[in-house]
């Protein structure tokens, strides 16, 4: 799809032309899946941000301004959604998230394979998974716009919606963390 | 000597905040900042991107068959006539549904009555010279491109009733879709006959997938039990029925707007 025939399939959907938007679902929805699993951390949550993603794209088209990029408006939707979902992920289940967190911390450390192993193994992304999961919504959504995403942190705070303060230091506790979480990695790599 | 915070640290390691040639040299001369900042470093280079499950080319025409039917209606772009009839979202029920079919029937009927009586209308060729073969292959086009429509409109309507027993509570009476499914059923089978005449052999298979869960949805008794239920949902699931009825039915569509190309598909088009 090139430039022109966006603006005019932009155009159509936002008219209420479903078979247009169609089309920007079409082209679109790898990418957006990327962006929600990265996220989220979990497969079925990323597919539930991708749906209700496009529903609220569609729903809030009239609100898209033509001169803007679809693909960066969709984006900040798109995060916006993992942000809810995790928050009502995050209400439902505090506890049993917290508890396995615990657990993947408190591992004995000299069960620990080598540092060289370490790198490459899936002990390491178990940990960092569990020192994600572990990050309020906000929190996560900051660090994998930052840290997976490459975005700066005035783009974070206008994909979010948050003050720029408030968007550096949703990265800074972030990384506080996953610095404390993975603290006994470190420690077996020094 | 003004040492650094973790946050300025955490900063510069991004690439990013105010000083950064300061903080250069600083972290050259400053063992404590230095050590503090290599263990950020450290830390977030242990932060590997996680690899991101595979979504193959057809994904995002997945995501569509989702989402199509849940789209907010306030917006959806169906004119005064789709509202009124309740397209899109089969509110009329069995009324619309009958009277579409209905309907396509008499398409169908116009579309073979056409296709016959210009047969037996056409003048014999004189010494052999071809009698207005552009006329013949514009009808010939046109007549086509009744057929995909009616078929694609076909295919939608048995989606919606194929995923309404899919989601249909798990046992109870499911009288209204054998209903709608029976009113499939019949243009079914007919466009069946006119696909494979036309040379549409994938169109056709289909829609032999297609009337085979029919036939089973209309024979199951109205007040179906959990297991009798789960057993049609298996059936529709193992023969990927519903994605195979999308798919052609986009197919269908895309054909039908594209220029020239309601011909019948060859071997080498094949669709499923």
């Amino acid at each position: 799809m090139d430039a022109t025939e966006s603006a005019a399939v932009l155009a159509r959907a936002r008219q209420g032309d479903s078979e247009a938007f169609r089309a920007l679902v079409e082209r679109h929805s790898r990418s957006v899946f990327r962006l929600a699993f990265r996220m989220t951390g979990n497969e079925q949550d990323a597919e539930d941000v991708v749906q209700e993603s496009f529903l609220r794209a569609y729903k809030q088209l009239g609100r898209f301004e033509s001169r803007a990029n679809f693909g960066t408006w969709l984006y900040r939707i798109v995060s916006n959604c993992s942000v809810d979902l995790m928050r009502a992920k995050q209400a439902r289940h505090d506890q049993t998230r917290s508890e396995s967190l615990d657990e993947a911390i408190e591992l004995p450390a000299n069960d620990l394979p080598t540092p060289e192993r370490l790198a490459q193994s899936a002990e390491i992304q178990r940990r960092v998974q569990g020192a994600l999961a572990a990050l309020s919504p906000l929190e996560r959504a900051a660090f994998t716009l930052r840290h997976y995403e490459g975005r700066s942190i005035d783009e974070i705070s206008r994909t979010l919606g948050l003050g720029t303060s408030a968007a550096k230091h949703s990265v800074f506790r972030a990384v506080k963390k996953l610095r404390a979480a993975l603290a006994p990695l470190r420690s077996q790599e020094s | 000597m003004k040492h650094y915070s973790e946050d300025e640290l955490t900063l510069y390691y991004y690439g990013e905040g105010r000083r950064r040639a300061h903080i250069e040299r600083h972290l050259d001369e400053c063992a404590a900042c230095a050590a503090c900042y290599r263990e950020i470093a450290g830390t977030l280079e242990m932060i590997a991107a996680p690899d991101v499950p595979e979504r193959g080319d057809q994904y995002g025409l997945e995501v569509w068959q989702r989402i199509r039917h849940r789209l907010p209606e306030q917006e959806s772009g169906f004119g005064w006539f789709g509202r009124f009839a309740g397209f899109g979202r089969f509110a009329a029920g069995e009324r619309f549904l009958s009277f579409a079919a209905a309907a396509a029937v008499l398409m169908l009927a116009a579309f073979i009555a056409g296709r016959t009586s210009r047969d037996a209308a056409a003048p014999p060729a004189v010494g052999g010279a071809p009698v207005d073969v552009a006329a013949d292959r514009d009808h010939a086009v046109a007549r086509q491109r009744i057929l995909l429509t009616s078929v694609a409109d076909h295919l939608d309507r048995s989606e919606r009733v194929l995923r309404d027993v899919m989601n249909a509570p798990d046992s109870g009476d499911i009288s209204t879709e054998q209903g709608w499914a029976d009113d499939l059923l019949t243009t079914s089978r007919l466009y069946r006959q006119d696909a494979l005449e036309a040379g549409e052999q994938s169109v056709a298979t289909v829609l032999d997938d297609l009337e085979r869960s029919l036939l089973e949805i209309v024979h199951s008794p109205s007040r179906i039990s959990a297991a009798d239920l789960e057993q049609i949902r298996r059936r529709i699931d193992a023969a990927a029925l519903l994605f195979k009825v999308r798919v052609m039915s986009d197919q269908l569509r895309e054909r039908e707007s594209r220029p020239g190309a309601a011909s019948p598909q060859t071997p080498t088009q094949k669709t499923s």
